[in-house]
């Protein structure tokens, strides 16, 4: 049952339930707040920040901040968009992202978020970073040069598949996401394709092997419409948030 | 904090830039991609590469810090470069290359690679500063 609390995004009532997160009612209103780590699936992470609201003089991640009655969220302000792209930019910069040449272009997460934010460009200095692509299992390679660090991977092998194949090895621009196995390698580990560590990655990092384009570019999932119409890459194996949007538009 | 007349700011500066990067844990975007952003801009300030346009980005990265780190040492990671920014811009104005662009790397170093597996040292193999 929803509670007749309510607050208000950008000046619409959100009903919600004495718990939930800004971002957990607002999923459940169909009310689109970026976001990069966040599933509902799993407890709320925090780091991308992707999703950071103003609400009362504060800026904080819509994510992981309480809902409270009456309450007012700024989630579409310029300001606010500036903070997101610049963010966004950051994560582009710190790997290698280079859309054209990705398989999951069109159905990419970050993409689709960047479109949303308007961003045109990476804008900062590129790391560069050398970083290696894992292809030793047989169904399912990983290309760390995509990896956002969303830790949802972690979260599913962990919470869900309970195996406990990947982790964030490192600290400050040096983290990375590492295979629990002897070599290190993909290919030595628990892993299957059909785990939900697989499914959740919402970039282009985790694929599944032997089903390259698949689908073809121009019908991919944000190919014709924005993220705040479809919702997550990882949505449509699990959450019914989206589906309201989904079937009505 | 107490400093004499002989101290170079812009040294401490990129003291507690290279400080707060590695301290930085790597939880949330903005500290540890926007600190390690900030402390290679304070470090081409150092080196005298920067331009005005570099002093604005540095603006920007620290308020995007300020606005959206997930804990107290990422949100005041961009604190000595803003203040000092804010106080004493003349320690970064007096370093400025000049006030157009500057590429983030030096242009003839990078060319050194390419110089060494074509055999080539000439002129033309050269991009010298005007």
């Amino acid at each position: 049952m929803i509670s007749d609390k309510t607050f208000r995004i950008d000046g619409k009532k959100i009903p919600f339930q004495d718990g939930d997160t800004i971002m957990d009612a607002a999923l459940r209103a169909g009310e689109y707040i970026p976001h990069l780590c966040h599933n509902p699936e799993f407890k709320p992470n925090g780091s991308c920040r992707v999703c950071v609201i103003e609400t009362n003089g504060r800026h904080v991640s819509a994510c992981n901040q309480p809902a409270i009655e009456n309450m007012e969220v700024d989630n579409s302000s310029d300001a606010i968009m500036n903070l997101r792209r610049s963010l966004l930019q950051m994560l582009f910069v710190e790997g290698n992202h280079v859309c054209p040449a990705c398989e999951k272009s069109g159905a990419c997460q970050l993409q689709a978020v960047a479109y949303y934010t308007r961003m045109l460009s990476p804008h900062f200095t590129h790391f560069f970073p050398c970083r290696d692509v894992d292809a030793t299992h047989p169904e399912i390679a990983i290309d760390f040069n995509r990896c956002i660090l969303c830790k949802l991977c972690v979260r599913a092998s962990r919470d869900v598949d309970k195996k406990n194949v990947f982790f964030i090895s490192g600290r400050g621009i040096n983290s990375r996401l590492v295979i629990n196995s002897p070599s290190g390698k993909l290919g030595d580990s628990d892993v299957a394709v059909t785990d939900k560590a697989v499914a959740v990655c919402p970039v282009g990092a985790i694929l599944p092997k032997h089903k390259g384009y698949e689908k073809p570019i121009g019908e991919r999932m944000y190919d014709n419409k924005p993220i705040s119409i479809v919702g997550d890459v990882a949505a449509k194996f699990s959450s019914k948030i989206y589906s309201k949007d989904v079937s009505t538009k | 904090m107490v400093f004499n007349q002989q101290r170079d700011l812009l040294d401490m500066v990129q003291n507690f830039s290279q400080f707060f990067c590695h301290e930085s844990c790597g939880f949330c975007t903005p500290c540890r991609v926007g600190g390690t952003l900030m402390r290679n801009l304070v470090e081409k300030v150092a080196a005298g590469h920067a331009t005005s346009y570099d002093l604005d980005e540095m603006k920007n990265i620290g308020l995007v810090m300020q606005n959206t780190a997930h804990c107290g040492l990422g949100a005041t990671a961009a604190n000595p470069v803003l203040n000092t920014l804010n106080k004493f811009p003349d320690i970064y104005t007096t370093r400025l290359a000049h006030t157009g662009y500057e590429p983030a790397f030096n242009l003839d170093a990078s060319l050194e690679i390419s110089r060494q597996i074509t055999g080539r040292d000439d002129e033309g193999a050269h991009i010298r500063d005007e």
